[in-house]
């Protein structure tokens, strides 16, 4: 799920501190922002945007966080909508939205407990990279700004 | 690159397939929710009905009862329906008015019966609220029109008795919402058919009834509160149109004539 890996450079105090911020952003503002899903990734979204002329190491963790966050969105809208209309219109509760909110709750606690580790990690820094969302990140993120 | 396609594709199919195993899972049994709004309904069904039990006058006279109930019988064995959840309560009122409350009471109005001119335009309004009751249309107009939470405080006794008369008076008076009229209609002309009864004359009465509204708009409640009725009209012959069966008459022609002015 998670991997320790070298990072091309020893990143420094200053940006370890920042880095490890983007992940804890993310969790402030999902605590705050409940139940509605968009709070936390709008939250890692401003943070990303004012850190997008940061060193590697840090637009590396903020990339990292803001793809983790968006892919959560989804779930969490659909989730979120779903719970509206069962409140506010004709849909009733049935086995699969329970089976998917059930889902939904085991997706977010497992990248809440991740990202808590991430960010006391990278705080130290050590880089982690992350199952497909480090790869993605790779991929997205390149040295040479 | 591939190999980040490959573990995000395994990401999204960990997540639905996690989703179709555990809604396999009789959840609603395991949280008891079936349970508990069958309780409520069952409360809230008896509450409102108490309201037209006080305010109005039930007709018991044993004709016009086995009447109705040889009509409303014959429909539920034709369409696999339990005879026992549908409650069936005529009251005096010269209203031509029929609607369902939750639980599965049904309430007719005795000028629904006399404004009828045979037993299949009867048994159509009759199928159509049958047909409300089945698809959980009550309970579903309920929750959206007073909320969820103010139903479940009804039901224990927390709502006053005014607001009970007054959620008692808007099942009786407002429609449902136009697909869910729409779908009872459709699943009534089901009814309808399977039980043999010609589905044309229910089509007949909601252009009968669009027709004189505007003549007597005082007792024409069901129509007034079901809107559109010519274009329901039109699209119950529609969807008829393709069905055909044996149509038979349930009552006899005498039964019928005399069920009226009872």
């Amino acid at each position: 799920m998670i991997n320790i890996k070298k990072f091309t450079y020893q990143p420094g105090e200053h940006e370890a501190e920042k880095a490890s911020n983007s992940y804890l952003m993310s969790l402030v503002a999902l605590i705050a922002g409940l139940p509605l899903p968009i709070m936390n990734l709008i939250a890692t979204l401003v943070f990303y945007v004012s850190n997008r002329k940061g060193t590697y190491f840090v637009r590396w963790h903020c990339t990292q966080a803001l793809l983790s966050q968006l892919s959560m969105l989804f779930i969490n809208s659909f989730g979120f909508w779903w719970t509206v209309s069962i409140i506010f219109s004709n849909e009733i509760i049935t086995a699969k939205y329970i089976a998917y909110i059930i889902v939904a709750l085991i997706f977010n606690i497992t990248e809440f407990i991740v990202t808590i580790y991430t960010a006391i990690q990278t705080r130290k820094g050590i880089h982690i990279e992350w199952w497909f969302y480090g790869n993605l990140t790779n991929l997205i993120c390149r040295t040479g700004l | 690159m591939k190999k980040t396609i490959i573990q995000g594709l395994i990401i999204v199919a960990l997540f639905f397939s996690a989703w179709f195993f555990l809604s396999k899972i009789d959840w609603l049994s395991i949280f008891k929710i079936e349970k508990l709004s069958s309780t409520t309904e069952e409360k809230l069904g008896e509450l409102f009905w108490e309201v037209f039990q006080k305010s109005e006058k039930e007709n018991n006279n044993p004709f016009v009862v086995n009447s109705i109930d040889s009509l409303i019988t014959k429909i539920c064995i034709s369409n696999k329906i339990d005879r026992e959840t549908i409650k069936v309560h005529i009251l005096y009122k010269d209203d031509i008015n029929a609607f369902a409350l939750p639980d599965g009471h049904l309430i007719i109005y005795t000028g629904l019966i006399e404004h009828s001119d045979n037993e299949q335009e009867l048994c159509g309004v009759i199928c159509h609220e049958i047909a409300h009751i089945q698809q959980r249309h009550v309970m579903k107009k309920l929750v959206s029109e007073i909320g969820l939470s103010f139903l479940i405080s009804i039901s224990t006794g927390s709502g006053g008795s005014e607001t009970i008369r007054e959620t008692a008076k808007l099942l009786s008076s407002k429609a449902f919402d136009r697909n869910l009229e729409k779908e009872a209609d459709i699943k009534a002309v089901d009814y309808l058919v399977n039980a043999k009864i010609n589905p044309g004359p229910f089509a007949d009465f909601l252009y009968k009834l669009a027709g004189e509204e505007s003549e007597v708009t005082n007792y024409f409640t069901w129509i007034s509160t079901h809107p559109d009725s010519k274009e329901r009209a039109e699209y119950i012959v529609e969807y008829a149109k393709d069905k055909t069966a044996n149509y038979k008459t349930i009552l006899t022609q005498n039964t019928w004539q005399k069920l009226k002015v009872q």
